[in-house]
């Protein structure tokens, strides 16, 4: 098989979710931008249907809103398919993935504790990499941080987490 | 020479190598001196599996909010007198690391340590040269 997106993907794609919008950036990379509503539906039906595997998941802070990219791969022919979401800053929520898709745990943890997206129906919304010491409400890799951290107390003792 | 221990530390130091949150780069160079190349276990130097054992500390990286309560358990747990020896820029100061909201520090704010290597990462041979020259000053 060659190794570039397949038309009949794409179309299906299209002719299902007929409000998204495709980029092609390169013959093994694509970007999909869909709302935040149908990023669930969508997941799922490149997973369970279509076999894509979840690579890893993306958070960015930007002017517009917090950007969420999920990063489906399709190993059958080595391409790279992106969703791209975008959540108002006002209203920090999106619906999980971790559900169904066991790769979604950890990433949605890390998204969670660093930027402060709340993912609904996660099922263990933990902190995963932050300190024990480490307030929940505070977001470091946020663009309004500023040096929050000198304040907060270093432990010396391990606490026992996961 | 003041302490037998010491002396007795002298001829054939065994090493635990502590990554505390490193890139690797350092742990691979640290592997590399093992190799027949560099081959340290000519001098008697051992790399050992538990710090319970080891009359050294290799440690590398930045120490941060989760690594350091086990970098002061792993240096309790090593019997004393033993040597700390810091590998790499980053155990030297914070590297470019420092202004980052997870960082706690340099090293000699919560262990004594007796030698730094710097470099990102030491050539082997700078990490040999560091452990002679931290053997040499007992």
């Amino acid at each position: 098989m060659k190794k570039e997106y397949s038309k009949e993907i794409l179309d299906e794609i299209s002719k299902k979710f007929p409000e998204v919008s495709i980029k092609i950036y390169a013959p093994r990379r694509i970007y999909i931008r869909i709302s935040r509503e149908k990023v669930f539906d969508f997941a799922e039906f490149l997973f369970k249907e279509k076999d894509f595997r979840l690579s890893i998941a993306t958070g960015i802070d930007t002017r517009d809103g917090m950007e969420i990219l999920y990063h489906f791969s399709h190993d059958e022919s080595g391409t790279y398919y992106t969703i791209k979401t975008l959540i108002p800053k006002d209203d920090l929520k999106i619906k999980s993935l971790a559900t169904f898709l066991p790769a979604a745990n950890w990433i949605e943890r890390e998204i969670h504790e660093l930027l402060g997206v709340d993912f609904v129906g996660h099922p263990n919304l933990k902190p995963l990499l932050t300190a024990e010491t480490w307030p929940a409400d505070l977001h470091p890799l946020r663009r309004d941080y500023a040096d929050e951290h000198k304040d907060i107390k270093i432990s010396k003792k391990p606490q026992e987490t996961l | 020479m003041a302490n037998a221990k010491l002396w007795g530390l002298k001829k054939s130091p065994w090493v635990f190598h502590v990554a505390a949150a490193s890139c690797n780069n350092c742990d691979i160079e640290i592997l590399d001196i093992l190799t027949p190349r560099w081959d340290v276990e000519r001098f008697g130097i051992l790399l050992v599996g538990s710090a319970r054992h080891a009359d050294a500390l290799l440690v590398t990286g930045v120490l941060n909010r989760k690594s350091l309560p086990r970098v002061l358990r792993v240096y309790e747990q090593t019997p004393k007198p033993c040597l700390v020896i810091g590998v790499g820029s980053c155990t030297c100061h914070s590297h470019i690391f420092e202004p980052s909201y997870n960082v706690v520090g340099p090293y000699d704010k919560y262990i004594p340590v007796d030698v730094y290597i710097p470099g990102c990462p030491p050539k082997p041979e700078a990490i040999i040269m560091g452990v002679v020259k931290a053997l040499k000053r007992l």
